[in-house]
């Protein structure tokens, strides 16, 4: 009896969080049936749109990933003064406002700042631009990596890499044959949660973005650009498709790379 | 500290490597420097648009338009263009902060205000046809089908117990213009029981206002919807807002008070930009294309439109767009400059005064 309240309780909780409110945005995106969907996409933009933000996520991921992992397993495997305060300097991304993020960025890199205006002239524009979002995306999706591949560090046995280095293997032999192997699931995990975020990422993104149509305008800007248009069945349409594309990405992700929660479950 | 590894060092050289290729990828097309007269344009020239969000559909169709009218009188020269929506004041602070906007359409004054203070418009853009203004509208109250409140004029949403929206004038425009409406009619002595030219008393009506306010969203957009959606008495809203409500089906109704703001939305073009991308002459003209009447048409056919010209706008069209007794504008209450910094916005303004009564 207890045992089923639990459960139930749980799924109920679920369902009502998470599964009800996907559900009602997936309906209102087939709402009025597939032409409308298809109208939709032929707003302005929203296949670009759609296009741009799964391309600058996934890079994002892949970028974070390499630099997460790096960063992770300094953290816990080496011992040196400041340690514990890049341990916390990795979490600030968490505790800023994604909006001052972006003015952040923007003050930083933007044409008119000192280093905006030295890249300009280098012919690199960083804000109102791509590469502008994907610093914001990189930003506020690197402690997710970190905070996933940490654990799974700390749970290794030491010993092992020891016997390795005792064994004659190099620092990065170690690290790639008998460290990666089992970070694997938790870097996998890591850079879905990064891909997944910066999917959705809105407020940092819509300030350093200037969102310009078919350029530099992301599928979150233009789903809110959407909703205040008062088009909201359009907007349904592209977080549908968005949503879709998503899922598959992951799906095949969690195919090819196995993320561990198979074992869990 | 450790040494890297060289394979780490080699993946972040890749990593370094993406980010420089789609920094020079996404800065393709754009000439990038030249000063006023002594650049050569491009063969198709890029012109870069920064709109408020409200206006996304009738600038989509503005710009095909001059598109076209362009290529047919230069030769089939394609002119391509760049547009960016966003509120009206993001948009100004971002090309204050060198978003490269040749144009800037923004919903109300002080937002292009603030690009000329940065030195990016350097001519006297209110000096231009019809004062730089291109699309006008009124403040009105969106009430339920009937208006079963009887809301006839501002004193009546002094009423106890009624349920107001609209937005917050810290983020939208669109608030700062119904709140310059409320205070303007009550200073010109048009609001029964609210003395004239008595900023106590025009601070009384605000207050009155505001404490039945019970939800500020952050754009006229969300107000307007939030009140679709059942909650509130009456929102405080542009007239275009409620005639695409109807034109959605939707039982909105607009009652337009006897005395309100013309709300008046200004288009510029950003010289300095408009220089450096050598676009000049396609920027004024596009400009100059949205006082044509075929723009003003398309204006109005998405209800935007009241004439830019205040009589006509105040005598309406007999139709869609019934007579105001009395319109006036910012100018008649001594212009933008002296309401935002002294008058209604300052520390001692009517408005912040009213509002410190009110959650105070």
């Amino acid at each position: 009896m207890a045992r089923w309240g639990l459960r139930g309780t749980a799924l109920l909780y679920l369902g009502l969080m998470i599964v009800l409110p996907t559900v009602v945005v997936v309906a209102r995106g087939f709402g009025s049936g597939l032409s409308a969907f298809r109208d939709a996409l032929t707003t302005p933009g929203a296949r670009e749109a759609i296009i741009l933000t799964v391309f600058l996520a996934a890079v994002t991921a892949v970028i974070n990933v390499v630099f997460g992992t790096e960063l992770a397993y300094v953290l816990v495997r080496y011992r040196f003064p400041g340690r514990r305060l890049l341990s916390t300097i990795v979490d600030i991304p968490f505790a800023i406002p994604t909006l001052v993020t972006g003015v952040m960025l923007r003050a930083l890199y933007g044409p008119i700042s000192p280093v905006g205006a030295f890249l300009g002239r280098h012919g690199i524009q960083v804000i109102f631009a791509q590469p502008g979002i994907l610093l914001a995306l990189l930003f506020v999706t690197l402690p997710l990596v970190v905070r996933t591949v940490q654990p799974v560090l700390l749970e290794l046995d030491e010993t092992e890499e020891e016997a390795a280095r005792v064994l004659g293997a190099s620092r990065w032999l170690t690290f790639r044959r008998v460290v990666f192997p089992k970070l694997r699931p938790g870097i996998v995990a890591g850079g879905l949660l990064a891909f997944a975020r910066a999917l959705g990422e809105f407020g940092a993104v819509v300030i350093v973005s200037g969102n310009i149509i078919g350029k530099t305008l992301t599928a979150p800007v233009l789903i809110t650009q959407l909703i205040n248009g008062g088009k909201p069945e359009d907007a349904a349409a592209v977080a549908t498709l968005l949503f879709g594309l998503s899922f598959v990405l992951v799906l095949v992700t969690e195919r090819l790379l196995p993320t561990g929660r198979k074992e869990a479950s | 500290m450790p040494s890297r590894r060289p394979g780490a060092r080699a993946l972040g050289l890749v990593a370094a490597a993406t980010v420089l290729a789609s920094a020079c990828a996404s800065n393709g097309n754009r000439g990038t420097g030249g000063s006023p007269g002594s650049c050569t344009p491009e063969e198709s020239p890029v012109i870069t648009l920064a709109a408020y969000s409200n206006v996304y559909d009738v600038y989509g169709k503005l710009i095909s338009n001059f598109q076209t009218e362009w290529k047919d009188s230069h030769g089939g020269q394609q002119i391509i263009s760049q547009t960016s929506f966003g509120g009206s004041t993001t948009q100004a602070q971002n090309v204050v902060n060198g978003f490269p906007a040749d144009i800037v359409a923004l919903s109300l004054a002080p937002d292009v205000q603030m690009i000329e203070d940065a030195g990016l418009i350097t001519h006297d853009w209110t000096q231009e046809a019809e004062a730089g203004i291109v699309a006008s509208s009124v403040v009105v109250f969106d009430v339920r089908p009937g208006n079963p409140k009887h809301i006839e004029n501002w004193d009546d949403l002094t009423q106890p117990g009624l349920e107001i929206l609209t937005p917050d004038p810290a983020q939208s425009g669109g608030a700062r213009w119904n709140i310059v409406a409320a205070y303007g009619a009550a200073m010109r002595g048009n609001v029964p029981g609210y003395a004239a030219n008595d900023p106590a008393a025009a601070e009384k009506l605000l207050e009155g206002i505001f404490t039945n306010v019970t939800v500020m969203d952050k754009s006229a957009n969300d107000s307007i919807k939030n009140f679709e959606s059942g909650n509130g008495d009456v929102a405080i809203t542009y007239e275009y807002a409620v005639l695409a409500a109807q034109e959605a089906g939707l039982p909105d109704e607009a009652v337009i008070p006897p005395s309100t703001v013309a709300v008046q939305t200004p288009v510029a073009v950003v010289d300095k930009y408009a220089q450096e991308h050598c676009v000049e002459d396609v920027a004024n003209a596009f400009v100059k294309y949205l006082h044509s009447k075929e723009a003003k048409d398309l204006f109005s056919s998405v209800g935007y439109e009241r004439s830019v010209n205040l009589k006509k706008a105040k005598a309406g069209d007999g139709g869609t767009y019934p007579a105001v007794k009395d319109l006036f504008t910012t100018d008649e209450l001594g212009g933008w400059n002296q309401l935002q910094s002294d008058t209604v916005f300052g520390p001692e303004g009517a408005f912040t005064q009213a509002q410190a009564m009110v959650t105070g």
